[in-house]
């Protein structure tokens, strides 16, 4: 896909670069996030579909307890960016890696690794809430479950604490067993939260989580997504760039698959280093 | 006008698609009504006396005071029945007297040579009287032969001439002069000349009487059950009253035409005779001798039958329709869904896969009765008997073959509803740290379900309606309720066949050939009901209602 055929983006997202001054979180300036021992570390990471090359030459440190936005034109490899820390390419055949790409200290696209210990450290989180035809008690206990949790008492407790942890505790606290999809869009997605939580992530992974809710649920989600903040690494993919420089520490900026640009957000937002980044911000691009 | 013309376009969409709903009801309606409408005769008619007394006799059911005092009463009726047919026959049938006579020149030759041993006749008088007595025993002979009156006359008389031989009235000779006076009073009675005629139709009109009222108290129970109870049914009963009364003969009415059937009554061909009688005392006492009532035989789902289906119920057909799909769905449904998700899930698109594909799907149009030669070949003659089970059909092989047929069906249903399965599901599940077998048992398949139902439902249909891969492989027509399934069994589909193969059987019980074909559709209905039911909850479920 050429830059061309890119979506010209939405008009009430092109911004011109003072006005996120506003929107910024007010946390960045009085809690500086600083750089500590990264939990993600990507050295010179390629992944390729076939032929086709979906993020190329990254190399890049992701930093614990703090919530980095992924940002970029559609068709960048943002998606394949974040699949890629899960290893949720895998589904895709032919897919090939090069480079090194290091979850707590492993490097995750050895051999040895237990995908299903990785993945249940890293939580994943989808566009469109996607929870499973069953009830909503069983939707949180399924990753305890596979853990082999049996006892209905831990079970209860776990679910009570992810669903507390995701906002939405009071809501449902008197219909666990009804069907999930009974819920709204925007309960669906914490849900969806309670139940990547549910089985103890370190890690958690939004693929634009809040692309098909509407406004008042997208508020609840970031409100979340702050709290979530302080006990795990958040990476967020995201197209809406209000959203990006509310919620996130760090933003990194792709395109062609292709790490352009990655810094503090509030740099990034204000100060760009790089031209192809700020024509993207200010809705200038091409 | 472009918009009218779209207007119109539309409405005749509607019109065109309500229509064809409309007539498939119809032809629903037309085809499945009837049929219904005749199986329910199966259950729901008016059953007569023997009716009564066959599920007193057979299966223990009904009061035996009330049946002894009926059966009384209808016997003294028929008492006058056998009478008359017994008066009648005796003169027309000509062979018992010839049986008769020989019996006694026999025995009467025995006597006398009996009497040579004892000294009371001498050889030479003993050679006479046998001479004598042949003659006699010719001229009866002649008598009975001849189909002219005066004849047989001159030839009795002749006979009777003798009669006052004191020394041949003695000896068993003497029975002669009985037959002979018998004879002659049939020969007064009874136009010799329609003798043959008489005897055929007579012949015709024991028959139906047995058919009709069944055998009479004083004769030894008939071995096979057919013959041990009279019509059942009011309305059998009806039609043999019917043939009783009116005879059926094909004639030429000019050369070369084609024959014509023409009804004859035949109170008018026995006009004259004793036996003319009979006919309106049997039309209009028929019912005092059958005593019909409406009857709700609710049994008939579950009693056995006689063989041949004349009497019961269809019990073990049900039984075995019922295990034989069951089991073969036992066997196919898991295998199916493997098979698809293997397909599905594990696979690639690659030449190999379309190869499968395409043969699965072949095998889907394959013709039955080649799945039961396969099934004979392999399940019947190889696979069974090498496993150590006999040799021989069994309910076991025909639900394997079963299975192998209606294994397509479920594959291709399972396919189509596994992948239709949000992919999302799917990557939510494995991103929780399940593997591809847990993801498949416990997120993909129930969300499946309501698919794979579809495909289960189709193939029980097909499963217990196939007549043709059973035919050799686990159908009996008369046969033992099996009690295990290694024995062979009889089915609801494979008995309708029979029955209409069978020589004459679904002219003389066409209720047990609708009852069996509306007993299938109840069952299937009964299946698929259950079935769709399970899957509108499944579907509930999955929508979250």
């Amino acid at each position: 896909m050429t830059l061309g055929q890119i979506p010209v983006i939405d008009a009430t997202e092109t911004r011109q670069l003072h006005e996120f001054h506003s929107v910024l979180p007010k946390h960045t300036e009085s809690v500086e996030p600083r750089p500590t021992n990264p939990v993600i570390i990507f050295e010179d990471f390629c992944l390729y579909y076939g032929s086709k090359v979906g993020v190329r030459n990254i190399t890049m440190n992701i930093y614990p307890r703090a919530v980095t936005a992924i940002i970029g034109p559609s068709g960048c490899g943002k998606s394949t960016f974040l699949r890629s820390i899960n290893r949720m390419n895998d589904l895709i055949p032919h897919v090939k890696v090069t480079g090194r790409l290091l979850v707590n200290g492993q490097n995750i696209y050895d051999k040895r690794i237990n995908l299903i210990n990785l993945r249940q450290q890293v939580g994943m989180v989808f566009q469109t809430p996607n929870p499973f035809p069953k009830s909503i008690y069983d939707n949180v206990a399924f990753g305890p479950r596979l853990q082999g949790i049996r006892k209905r008492s831990r079970l209860d407790e776990i679910v009570e604490r992810c669903l507390r942890d995701a906002a939405l505790w009071d809501e449902v606290k008197d219909e666990l067993n009804k069907s999930a999809l009974a819920l709204s869009g925007g309960q669906q997605q914490r849900l969806c939260i309670a139940r990547a939580l549910a089985t103890g992530p370190k890690i958690l992974l939004m693929d634009e989580p809040c692309s098909a809710l509407d406004p008042v649920a997208t508020g609840r989600i970031e409100e979340l997504i702050h709290k979530l903040k302080s006990d795990y690494t958040i990476v967020i993919v995201t197209h809406n760039m209000q959203q990006a420089a509310r919620v996130s520490d760090w933003t990194a900026f792709f395109c062609m698959g292709e790490l352009i640009e990655y810094g503090l957000t509030r740099d990034i937002f204000t100060n760009p280093k790089k031209k192809q980044t700020e024509d993207y911000i200010t809705g200038r691009f091409g | 006008m472009r918009n009218y013309l779209r207007q119109f376009g539309d409405k005749s969409f509607t019109a065109i698609s309500g229509l064809s709903v409309l007539l498939l009801t119809a032809a629903l309606l037309l085809v499945l009504g009837p049929l219904l409408w005749r199986g329910v005769g199966a259950m729901v008619f008016q059953s007569t006396i023997e009716f009564r007394r066959m599920q007193y006799e057979r299966y223990g059911r009904g009061n035996f005071e009330s049946l002894k005092a009926d059966l009384a009463k209808v016997d003294k009726i028929r008492q006058k029945v056998f009478t008359l047919i017994d008066d009648f026959s005796a003169g027309i049938d000509v062979e018992s007297f010839r049986k008769r006579t020989k019996r006694v020149y026999r025995q009467f030759k025995v006597q006398l040579r009996n009497r040579v041993k004892n000294g009371t006749l001498t050889e030479k008088q003993a050679a006479l009287l046998e001479k004598v007595g042949k003659k006699i025993r010719n001229r009866l002979l002649q008598a009975y032969e001849t189909t002219n009156a005066d004849e047989a006359i001159r030839n009795l008389d002749f006979v009777l001439t003798h009669a006052h031989d004191r020394l041949l009235t003695q000896l068993s000779s003497g029975q002669f002069f009985d037959l002979a006076r018998e004879y002659r009073r049939v020969v007064s009675a009874v136009d010799l000349t329609r003798r043959e005629e008489y005897l055929e139709s007579l012949k015709e009109v024991k028959r139906i009487v047995k058919e009709l009222l069944g055998p009479r108290r004083d004769e030894p129970i008939p071995a096979l059950a057919q013959f041990q109870y009279g019509a059942t049914r009011w309305d059998r009963a009806q039609q043999l009253l019917d043939r009783l009364l009116w005879k059926e003969q094909w004639v030429q009415q000019q050369s070369g035409m084609p024959l014509r059937k023409i009804r004859i009554r035949r109170a008018e061909q026995f006009a004259g005779t004793e036996l003319a009688r009979l006919f309106p005392l049997m039309e209009q006492n028929l019912e005092k001798m059958l005593l019909p009532r409406w009857t709700f035989y609710w049994q008939y789902f579950i009693d056995d039958s006689t063989p041949g289906h004349f009497f019961g119920g269809v019990g073990p057909e049900v039984l075995g329709t019922l295990l034989l799909t069951l089991l073969s769905m036992v066997v196919a449904v898991p295998l199916g869904i493997t098979a698809a998700g293997y397909l599905a899930e594990c696979t690639s698109d690659n030449q190999f896969v379309r190869v499968i594909r395409t043969c699965i799907n072949t095998l889907a149009g394959v013709p039955s009765i080649v799945f039961g030669l396969f099934g004979l070949a392999f399940f019947v003659l190889y696979l069974l008997p090498k496993l150590g089970l006999p040799r021989g059909s069994s309910i076991l092989a025909g639900a394997l073959t079963l299975a192998v047929l209606v294994l397509p069906v479920v594959i291709r249903a399972s396919e189509e509803a596994i992948k239709a399965v949000p992919q999302s599901y799917k990557e939510a599940s494995l991103a929780l740290g399940a593997g591809k077998f847990r993801t498949f048992i416990s997120i993909t398949l129930p969300a499946a379900a309501p698919g794979i139902l579809t495909g289960i439902i189709l193939s029980i249909s097909r499963a217990a309606g196939e007549t043709a891969p059973i035919l050799f492989t686990a159908a009996v027509a008369v046969g033992p309720i099996p009690e295990t399934i290694t024995q062979p069994t009889r089915t609801l589909s494979y008995g309708s066949y029979d029955i209409a193969v069978g020589d004459r059987l679904a002219a003389q019980v066409p209720h047990q050939q609708y009852g069996m074909v509306m007993t299938l559709i109840i069952l299937v209905l009964v299946l698929n009901l259950t079935a769709i039911i399970i899957r509108g909850r499944l579907e509930a479920k999955l929508r979250g209602q």
